[in-house]
């Protein structure tokens, strides 16, 4: 009797999951996390080594989605004090980090942005739907970062344009509420990087958004961040912000 | 309709297991909340600042075996400096900020005693005003430190580089910036929505200071280094696509107009490419120099031209070619080929060695020879006319906040290399400790394996604020 009620919430599951596509799923829980309209937010990062903190940064950024709701992220450090004022442009297939201390700014890779300090690029505004074709792989009952049980969509994510970040995602999000849970992340070469999940669900620009995130490094499992956010608000920012010269200008106030 | 039920119990059953798997996730997640929130994180700051101290305790290995002896005053066995180095912006009303950049140091070496005045220096590398009366237009006034190009080992844009650099702690061309002076000018700016352009005139406001001497260096601002004739710059660059924005130069000094350009394109994931050049009428560095000598005295006009180029003014290239390529692994490498049109020919190089073989270190020839290559050392210009430059740069080596940077520039005439491999471990959100190895290799009649410094190590700690 317990396998066929099983059975039957497995089938609801499935025509839901008909009903709407997994593209449509993965669009839904985009603009859960992220608004429709430019914004900033503060964003500190606590940085833990086998669970005991080990070191802070802070941002604050600025995000902009384009007609085709690619977001282009502007970012200042504000701490550690060693990397205050440091910035980073990511732009589609544009990235440039600008250190006040040399004055210069240096073209980075998408690669490099997942590299050093907090792994910026886990941590700005992105659109999967824009970057990745989703597929369902099924549906789940997976305990959330709070260990609550979520039903979830299990999306199986793939790398469609030059923008996205890694080759392959994995990600689960709740029936109903569109919430994101988790996010497992891997390299062209399938290797697992990175996973997330998504937490503190509060009223932050307008709607219900996860105020947190917590990054897990799967290659050295010891290592996590947690990425918090704080002081959101939504804020016209010009296009001329995202584009090199525009970054030594960069007024943080 | 048994078997349809009996295989979604199946999928349900292997869905729960798949969903047990990932709870084991769970255990990763740090169980302690963070601490209080960083102060400035909390309150986005009205002025920006990055002060920190730093003591470097450096060793110098020197050669003895010179072909050419080079004259004094050679780099000293040791070193010790203590310096509070601060970049601080202060907004005046919400259009204008007025920024300095500095750094005050306390230096002792077997070469300085202790104490006395030549202890205590200060750098000014910036003072400015910055005022926004439109959107987007800038106009800035002071001094000022304007850098071009988009290579890391050698920047032929970077025409306001000369003399620039003061007291180097590392011989990494990508960190040399980080201490050198700004000049005085007076710029103007538009950032558009396509792209930007920048107006510089950077006036005369002294008479050329003399290779190799600051007198009276003290709190100067060494003018006499960054304002000793007048020049201009026009940069612009235009987003031609959302990831390719090329940059033009127009560069002028004393009659004498430059152009450069600058351009990087990402290919694939992990590279960027990046071409950098800049080409104008000039003579050959050698010969460059020796004019130079003459005009600020240290070369007398009566004194013969040991070695000269005879080069006559002809319009000569500079070339930074390169990429970067970042690994799963967090290292980046950069790789690039430096062309220089004015450096040294294997003939200018054979004469160079002739003619200071067997010399004596205080002999006018050789302080002649010397005099080029500190005239070029300090203008930032490299010898060689042919270089590769290979650059690492691993983060989070071996342990979370540990970097290791090392680089090698090869003159590909001789073989020679000036290499450096550098760890600093960021102890913590204040503290950071650091060790930096540097050689030079190659034979005595090769260019880095001629230099007076064979070795360096230097050990620093900082503390920031």
């Amino acid at each position: 009797m317990m396998l066929v009620g099983f059975a039957m919430v497995f089938a609801v599951n499935a025509h839901q999951a008909a009903a709407q596509t997994a593209q449509e799923i993965v669009t839904a829980s985009d603009r859960v996390r992220n608004p429709t309209e430019p914004f900033r937010s503060t964003l500190v990062l606590t940085e833990y080594v086998s669970g005991q903190e080990r070191s802070h940064s802070a941002f604050v950024l600025f995000s902009k989605p384009d007609a085709s709701a690619r977001f282009a992220n502007l970012l200042e450090y504000v701490e550690p004090p060693r990397d205050a004022g440091k910035r980073v442009l990511l732009d589609g297939r544009s990235f440039w980090f600008y250190d006040p201390a040399s004055k210069t700014s240096v073209r980075i890779s998408a690669q490099q942005r997942l590299v050093g300090q907090a792994a910026i690029g886990d941590v700005l505004s992105v659109n999967l739907a824009a970057d990745y074709s989703a597929t369902l792989a099924g549906t789940e009952t997976i305990d959330d970062a709070a260990r609550q049980k979520r039903n979830t969509w299990h999306l199986e994510l793939k790398a469609a344009t030059e923008t996205a970040v890694y080759n392959r995602v994995e990600y689960w999000v709740e029936h109903g509420t569109f919430h994101p849970v988790k996010g497992k992340f891997y390299s062209d070469s399938g290797r697992l990087l990175k996973i997330i999940y998504y937490r503190a669900f509060s009223d932050r620009l307008g709607a219900q958004r996860p105020s947190e995130a917590v990054i897990i490094d799967a290659v050295d499992s010891s290592l996590a961040t947690i990425a918090a956010f704080s002081d959101s608000r939504f804020q016209d920012v010009p296009d001329a912000w995202f584009q090199r010269d525009y970054l030594p200008r960069l007024q943080v106030r | 309709m048994k078997w349809t039920v009996a295989w979604l119990a199946c999928l349900g059953l292997a869905s729960t297991a798949i969903a047990a798997d990932e709870d084991k996730d769970l255990d990763l997640i740090p169980r302690a909340e963070p601490a209080a929130k960083p102060a400035a994180a909390a309150q986005p700051p009205g002025s920006l600042a990055r002060i920190y101290v730093e003591n470097a305790l450096m060793f110098n290995t020197l050669r003895n075996d010179l072909l050419v002896p080079a004259p004094p005053p050679l780099p000293p066995h040791w070193e010790e400096r203590l310096f509070g180095d601060a970049r601080v912006e202060w907004p005046l009303g919400p259009n204008a900020i007025v920024a300095y950049s500095g750094r005050l140091n306390v230096v002792t070496s077997d070469d300085i005693g202790f104490p006395s005045r030549e202890n205590v220096t200060h750098d000014l590398r910036e003072l400015h005003l910055s005022v926004e009366p439109r959107p987007r237009d800038y106009l800035d006034l002071g001094r000022i430190n304007v850098k071009s190009g988009v290579a890391l080992g050698f920047n032929p844009t970077d025409f306001f580089k000369a003399r620039a650099v003061v007291d180097p702690l590392t011989a990494d061309p990508s960190v040399l910036r980080e201490n050198r002076l700004g000049t005085l000018m007076v710029r103007g700016q538009h950032v558009g929505d396509g792209g930007s352009v920048s107006l510089v005139y950077a006036p005369k406001v002294t008479d050329p200071a003399p290779v190799g001497a600051d007198p009276d260096r003290g709190f100067s601002p060494l003018f006499g280094r960054t304002n000793a004739s007048n020049r201009w710059l026009v940069k612009g660059s235009a987003r031609l696509r959302d990831d390719i924005s090329p940059e033009l130069l127009l560069f002028g000094e004393n009659g004498h107009t430059k152009i450069g350009a600058n351009f990087t394109e990402s290919v694939g994931q992990s590279t960027v490419a990046y071409v950098e050049w800049a080409g104008g009428r000039q003579l050959g560095i050698i010969d460059q120099a020796l004019a130079f000598g003459r005009q600020t005295g240290t070369i007398p006009d009566s004194a013969p031209s040991v070695i000269d180029q005879g080069s006559r003014e002809q319009f000569r290239n500079q070339a930074a070619i390169g990429a970067s390529y970042t690994t799963e692994n967090k290292i980046t490498f950069n790789l690039e080929y430096h062309y220089n049109g004015a450096g040294l020919s294997g003939d200018d190089w054979n004469r160079w060695f002739s003619a200071g073989e067997g010399q004596s270190a205080s002999s006018p020839i050789a302080r002649q020879l010397w005099y080029v290559r500190a005239y070029a050392a300090e203008r930032q210009e490299p010898l060689q006319r042919h270089a590769v430059f290979l650059r690492m740069d691993w983060v989070d080596f071996l342990v979370p906040k540990l970097e290791l940077t090392g680089f090698a520039l090869a003159d590909i005439r001789d073989g020679s290399t000036l290499l450096q491999l550098s760890a600093d471990y960021a102890a913590s959100d204040f503290w950071s400790v650091g060790v930096l190895a540097a050689a030079t290799t190659g034979g005595r009649r090769s260019n880095f394996g001629s230099l007076p410094q064979e070795s360096t190590i230097l050990l620093k700690v900082q503390r920031y604020f």
